[in-house]
């Protein structure tokens, strides 16, 4: 397991390294200058070189990535010997082009509203999704299936920015109920952070939970069918063992990959969400960063949605494990 | 010029980005019924009523309570010294004092007055070329110390640097004439301390000497530069997060992107201040907001949004449900400093019977109804805004609002016009706007092609001197609401240079020029009606461009604010005399 652990670490760090190579190489390829969205007005030759050195972008491209993950792990100063000399400790990853801010405390503030949208989320559709589909297996082809097969395919087929903005429109706009979305930080206040969350965790709660409901169903319908599971019916099993303890492990695995999968890529950024609630989480932040040419946010945001993606790859292996013991780690 | 609203406007799916240079970027959200265009009537006053304190009272307004702006976008800067943005400088003005500032009531009413200064400024050899400034007495900062004049000369040397280049450079410029403001002297970060032609000989004094007239001084007094700074709370980069506060606010906490938090500054006494009433307790500005959920929000009213105002432009699909009566008597809409105009490459197409042909061929209602309508603003025919003191609207060539193309057709006399490309900002509303000029053109007899041009490289572009365009949308906004600021940049052909030019028509004539340098040395209250005069002979005899709109905004606000009316002189809702209704 050790060794399992440290080898898929270690390719983690590799794919890392590999995309914050591919980050920096894109960045330098758009044809637009960042020191000249910065430079403001009055802008001329001498003042986009100034910009241009007080942020190292006219160092060659290979020294500007060594400074950056030197910073990473040892800290850097910028402007350094100059009046506005400034000392950024490690981790490091840059100042925002924009304003001055330390990308560390951009992240600080906005990872915490990615997280928790994709969390309370995530929680909804899984316990929605894979209980609407595990009990339409069992009960299949009664009225509760084709009910929870209808609301499922509705689901599907709506899209975040559609059922948002309805629900926004009904339950804040006209009717009050609920206040706009905000973020509170959960240890501030956990009432107020999750009054302010619900409306994005029932959208997003909703429309995935639609997939998992159908996923889990079909998975739920294929194991029932299997051998092993006739053979415990037929040895006179209680039928709740033979689904809780046979069936429903064996159904779940490939569930809990499409989960890994999803909750990781959704940390990085729900774009889409953040932006009709309001909520300046790490995908509104990343995509205003890449309009604005901010390379230190860019290639954070980017590098730590990557982040998301190998640590749920891991957790998901490890997990598989767990749950289903005929895989082995090796 | 002063950009108009924040540097960027988050749309749904796309950010649009403050154009650099010095060019209007309007939020392109739509917006603004501009029915009510009004008369600009500012003027210089060194009446001793309107230059001193206090403010003269709101009738209705109390004390107390929050003001919330609900904006997209964070602000750029701050700092006085980058400060070049009006929602910015409105802020800007709650938390810091110029030498000067204006006093507006909502009418059209506007008086540039002294702020920190006890009147405008004395013209002392009565050649503009020599300025004093006396301070009030009994101004002091958040920490309770005196605010001396040579903070203020502190302020505008650091605006000097480099790395604080983002402000308006007017005064800097002055100081060092020919060449760029900032090639001798850098800042009192490297070598000398202040900038020549500054002197402070007492606490009280700040004296300034330009090699040649400047009698718009008065005016350039009123931007943020000439606030003051103690040298001890320069934060340099980091002045931006905290502004040392003079002014009746005082930053309580500012998370970039989120929220930024004003509270009363104890120590600013309102018997010095003929500006601001500042009557709430704070402000709050939130950023983060779509402009369209900012606009629902404030549509709906609920109690939490009741003191609120958002600063975008309502946009197109909210503005049919702001016409209900409880939702229309919380607009506050009207012209900005903005004209949007058909540039016309005057090196491309030299003839002026075809600028007139084009000028009687554009439908300006066309072109509105494609970025919202009526409410984005109204058919222009003059040069400058209707913001712009001492404006007197004109139309030389009484064109209606839809075109006339049987005038084309007159003008032209059977003989076709050469095909042109109009260019324009590769953006959803500067797009279907130049379709919607096209389409229009080309009814009247033009072969228009269009060339689409990425929004963040569109100025830089068409600022090229033998660009290979010959139409192509632009907009500007003067930084003081007189002409000096709008016909000399962009119709002085002598400032043409190779690229980056403001001078879009490429327009040189040498009796304008003349003109413009003559009307640059009348003393500032005689200028208006120059500027206009001026306006009207460009539009006559010359017509460079097509002036196609006026620009106007038209903004929401909860139903617990009161006295909220547009700042004429940043053309957004002014925050100096607004109050929250008990």
């Amino acid at each position: 397991m050790l060794r399992f652990i440290t080898r898929r670490v270690l390719v983690g760090v590799v794919t890392l390294i590999a995309i914050s190579i591919i980050v920096f190489g894109l960045f330098f390829a758009v044809p637009s200058s960042p020191a000249k969205v910065m430079c403001g007005k009055n802008c001329d030759a001498a003042s986009i070189a100034a910009v241009e050195t007080r942020l190292g972008l006219r160092d060659p491209i290979a020294e500007q990535y060594t400074s950056f993950m030197k910073g990473i792990f040892v800290g850097r100063t910028y402007a350094e010997g100059t009046a506005f000399e400034q000392r950024c400790d490690a981790p490091c990853l840059g100042f925002s082009f924009r304003n001055n801010e330390a990308v560390t405390s951009i992240l600080g503030r906005t990872v915490p509203v990615t997280i928790s949208i994709v969390f309370g989320a995530a929680i909804l559709w899984l316990l929605i999704g894979v209980s609407l589909g595990m009990i339409s297996a069992l009960r299949r082809g009664t009225l509760f299936d084709k009910v929870a097969i209808g609301i499922s395919l509705t689901g599907a087929s709506m899209q975040v920015f559609f059922f948002g903005l309805i629900l926004l429109y009904v339950l804040v706009y006209t009717s009050g109920i609920l206040p706009f979305p905000s973020y509170t930080p959960f240890t501030d206040n956990p009432a107020k952070w999750a009054q302010g969350l619900i409306l994005p965790w029932i959208t997003l709660g909703f429309l995935n939970s639609a997939i998992y409901a159908r996923l889990s169903r079909a998975q739920m319908l294929e194991t029932l069918s299997e051998d092993y599971v006739r053979t415990a019916r037929a040895k006179g099993l209680p039928l709740r063992r033979v689904y809780t303890k046979h069936a429903l492990r064996a159904a779940i695995t490939p569930i809990v990959t499409i989960a890994g999968l999803d909750i990781g890529a959704s940390l990085g950024g729900t774009f889409i969400t953040e932006t009709i609630f309001g909520l300046r989480g790490l995908g509104k932040e990343t995509v205003e960063a890449v309009s604005f040419l901010n390379l230190p946010i860019v290639v954070a945001t980017v590098l730590l949605a990557a982040v998301f993606i190998v640590v749920a790859n891991l957790i998901v292996d490890v997990l598989y494990a767990v749950i289903d013991p005929r895989v082995r780690l090796s | 010029m002063r950009n108009k609203g924040g540097a960027l406007i988050v749309g749904a799916l796309a950010v649009a980005l403050t154009a650099t240079g010095c060019n209007a970027t309007t939020n392109d959200g739509g917006g603004g019924n501009s029915g009510e265009a009004k008369t600009q009537s500012g003027s210089i006053s060194y009446e001793a009523a309107d230059n001193t304190g206090p403010a003269k009272a709101v009738d209705g307004a109390t004390k107390g309570g929050i003001v919330t702006s609900m904006y997209p976008a964070d602000f750029e800067h701050l700092d006085p010294a980058r400060n070049y943005v009006n929602l910015q400088q409105l802020t800007g003005n709650l938390i810091y004092r110029s030498l000067n500032g204006y006093v507006e009531d909502g009418t059209g009413k506007m008086l540039l007055v002294g702020d920190l200064a006890t009147n405008p400024g004395t013209d002392v050899n009565k050649d503009c070329k020599v300025w004093e400034f006396k301070l009030r007495d009994g101004l002091k900062y958040e920490d309770g110390s005196a605010i001396s004049s040579k903070d203020i000369a502190y302020g505008i040397a650091r605006s000097f640097a480099p790395e604080l280049n983002e402000g308006p450079h007017y005064i800097q410029q002055w100081l060092y004439p020919g060449g760029t403001y900032n090639a001798t002297y850098k800042g009192p970060y490297e070598g000398n301390q202040m900038p020549a032609g500054i002197e402070t000989p007492d606490d009280k004094t700040i004296k300034f000497t330009f090699a040649d007239p400047h009698c718009d001084m008065p005016y350039a007094a009123a931007l943020p530069t000439s606030a003051p700074v103690p040298q001890g709370k320069d934060t340099k980069g980091n002045y931006d997060l905290r502004p040392f506060s003079s002014g009746p606010y005082k930053v309580k906490t500012y998370t970039r992107d989120n929220l930024l938090e004003l509270e009363r500054n104890p120590n600013w006494d309102a018997n010095t201040d003929p500006i601001r009433n500042a009557y709430p307790d704070g402000f709050k500005f939130t950023f983060g907001l779509e402009q369209q959920q900012i606009s629902e929000r404030l549509v709906a009213d609920a109690p939490a949004d009741q003191a609120s105002f958002g600063w975008g432009d309502t946009p197109p699909a909210v503005l049919p449900r702001t016409t209900t009566p409880n939702v229309a008597n919380r607009i506050a809409k009207g012209p900005t400093q903005y004209v949007w105009y058909l540039g016309v490459n005057n090196l491309r197409i030299k003839d002026k019977k075809i600028r007139e042909a084009l000028y009687y061929g554009l439908d300006r209602d066309a072109a509105l109804k494609a970025i919202g309508g009526s409410s984005a603003g109204e058919p222009a025919s003059t040069l400058m805004s209707p913001t712009t003191a001492g404006f007197v609207k004109f139309d030389v060539y009484n064109a209606p609002p839809t075109g006339d193309v049987n005038k084309v057709k007159e003008i032209l006399g059977g003989t076709t016009p050469p095909p042109m490309v109009l260019a324009h900002s590769n953006t959803a509303l500067r797009t279907a706007q130049a379709e919607a000029i096209r389409a229009s053109l080309e009814k009247a007899g033009f072969k228009v092609t269009l060339k689409a041009i990425e929004a963040t490289s569109y100025y830089d572009q068409v600022g090229r001197k033998n660009n290979p365009y010959d139409l192509y949308l632009h907009g500007w906004g003067s930084d003081w609401p007189t002409g000096s600021t709008i016909i000399p940049p962009i119709y002085d052909g002598r400032e043409i240079v190779d690229e980056g030019n403001n001078n879009l028509a490429y327009f040189n004539d040498d009796s304008v020029n003349t003109e413009i340098d003559r009307i640059k040395t009348l003393p500032a209250a005689e200028q208006d009606a120059a500027w206009t005069a001026l306006d009207k002979k460009i539009m006559q005899d010359f017509l460079p461009e097509i002036p196609a709109y006026y620009d106007a905004t038209h903004e929401i606000y909860g139903s617990k604010l009161g006295n909220v009316f547009l700042s004429d002189a940043f053309g957004a809702i002014q925050l100096n005399k607004i109050y929250v209704k008990p």
